[in-house]
């Protein structure tokens, strides 16, 4: 038997604060281009 | 005037001619062969698995767009390839069978100078007794299992409307399998449509994976760096589990599935069952059916594919050791070492080992996740592969091939938890590169500024965005080569 249900027991619960923030419109669009803006930056690393 | 033949395309194959057709003069040929009629979004599978998306959102036929960019289109299985030619046709060909309505079941042959297998998996659910939508099992890798997968999900929402507690299990029902990220999409997606529902207190939602902890998906996990704190993809996730009421059994590998009954094995060794009420399982992946000559006609599969039926490139296959690994035995060129014409890319090519670390239960079953290379990467070596491709072509020399390696190759990964503009949500993460590489980055093998997670709407919106825009690039609109991979 695996400890999966165990841990997840023991993990972090998102505090209100958290989850509002999540699905907070424009919070969310703040990060909607930090995300992007890091996903394009990581695109371009490497070989390709 | 050189043929390039691209067998498959999915998101490897289709990049690969797109920017063939691109880039090289008319007089040479790009010719596809794909046994489907339609490309797919994969990734927006798991949508139409919950019902939330419809099939033609996530397909398109490929023949008018063939049509119109000047690429010759075989709707046909690739069944034999003959790099050195055979006793009946010297050219390098391959044996294709046409699935096309029009010339069902007729074989030909067609020559190549160069030729790209982008042939991704075999899904391969005779690997599990029981699996799969043509037994006790659902799917979401095509969009008609994804339909079926809706269904039944709806049967089960039904259900539980009338009062009676449902359990749903969703994974992979291997222990082997790969595109973890795939199911962990699929079990918070419909967790999400229970909850819409309203008949979330009513179900159980167990997610049932070969991955050693939660968090692994097939690379063996991420460390994070967030808000000066270091984390791990296995803390991070475990948290969305426990915010959304997820079980999970990890370590597992499906034994058998009967009618409402799983069997799995753990990594321990020990044996268990879990019942259910709906199951997605995912299954395993092997290579396609390709079986290839040389100029003799002898057999000479098993050394241009792998056991499991991937090809040979150019990775390191030679350290069959976990602590020998290294980054650099993963394939940069995608070139075969037998035939320098001859590429595989993304699924299709043999990975040389796991990324995840392999463990092995007392019974001697494997239960380690195999390498994912869909997605990001996939593109990516589709890419790549044309551009040796075109160099050699237009400088009509063997000049060397463009490099890109997973070790060396980041990947964004959207894994959607729940769909709807204002209440969707997903988790969001990037990893540099792929394949860690502890000699450059010593400790978790990655980038701490690279490699990084993040849980929110703003994941649904870059997710769908993601979906509009491959479309896009794929249905090869205006400007389509201007989205990266």
């Amino acid at each position: 038997m695996d400890h999966a249900n165990d841990d997840i027991a023991r993990a972090l619960m998102p505090s209100a604060h958290t989850l509002r923030e999540r699905q907070n419109l424009l919070f969310q669009f703040w990060r909607f281009l930090a995300l992007n803006l890091r996903f394009v930056t990581m695109i371009f690393k490497g070989e390709h | 005037m050189a043929r390039v033949v691209v067998l498959g395309a999915g998101i490897s194959g289709h990049t690969a001619a797109l920017h063939l057709r691109r880039r090289l003069a008319k007089e040479h040929e790009v010719v596809v062969v794909t046994p489907n009629s339609k490309w797919n979004w994969i990734p927006s599978n798991i949508w139409v698995g919950v019902g939330n998306m419809r099939t033609d959102q996530v397909t398109f036929p490929l023949a008018p767009v063939y049509r119109r960019k000047g690429i010759v289109f075989h709707q046909a299985l690739a069944t034999e390839l003959h790099p050195e030619g055979s006793p009946d046709l010297a050219a390098p060909h391959v044996t294709v069978r046409y699935t096309d309505p029009r010339r069902e079941g007729e074989v030909a042959q067609l020559t190549y100078d160069y030729l790209i297998n982008a042939t991704g998996p075999k899904l391969n659910f005779a690997a599990t007794p029981g699996l799969g939508p043509d037994a006790n099992t659902v799917s979401v890798c095509t969009p008609q299992h994804a339909v079926h997968a809706s269904e039944e999900l709806a049967k089960v929402i039904a259900t539980l409307r009338q009062g009676v507690r449902q359990r749903l299990v969703v994974g992979v029902g291997h222990g082997t399998c790969t595109c973890e990220g795939a199911a962990f999409e699929y079990a918070f997606n419909v967790e999400h449509e229970l909850r819409t529902a309203g008949v979330r207190d009513l179900a159980e939602v167990v997610y049932l994976t070969n991955e050693y902890e939660l968090g692994d998906f097939g690379v063996g996990g991420m460390v994070f760096h967030q808000g000066g704190e270091e984390t791990t993809s296995k803390y991070w996730t475990e948290s969305l589990f426990r915010e959304r009421d997820v079980r999970a059994i990890v370590q597992a590998h499906v034994e058998k599935v009967e009618p409402g009954v799983i069997h799995y094995e753990q990594l321990d060794g020990s044996r268990n069952t879990l019942t259910f009420d709906f199951a997605m399982l995912l299954p395993p992946f092997r290579g396609v059916d390709l079986t290839a000559f040389d100029a003799q006609g002898r057999d000479i599969t098993s050394e241009m594919f792998a056991p499991n039926g991937f090809m040979k490139v150019d990775a390191n296959y030679a350290s069959p050791v976990y602590e020998d690994w290294s980054a650099a035995d993963w394939p940069s060129t995608y070139e075969s070492p037998r035939y320098p014409n001859v590429f595989g890319v993304g699924i299709a090519f043999a990975p040389p080992h796991q990324i995840s670390t392999p463990r092995t239960s007392p019974n001697g079953t494997l239960i380690t996740p195999a390498p994912p290379r869909t997605g990001m990467p996939s593109g990516v070596m589709g890419k790549t592969v044309a551009l040796t491709i075109v160099d050699r072509i237009t400088t009509g020399t063997a000049t060397a091939a463009r490099r890109a390696s997973m070790a060396d190759m980041g990947a964004a990964c959207v894994a959607s938890a729940g769909t709807g503009l204002r209440r969707g949500t997903a988790a969001s993460m990037t990893m540099y590169p792929v394949v860690p590489d502890y000699a450059r980055f010593p400790g978790s093998g990655r980038s701490d500024k690279d490699t990084f997670g993040e849980i929110g709407l703003a994941g649904h919106w870059t997710k769908y965005m993601l979906h509009v825009l491959f479309m896009y690039k794929a249905m090869a609109r205006p400007g389509w080569h201007l989205i990266p991979e």
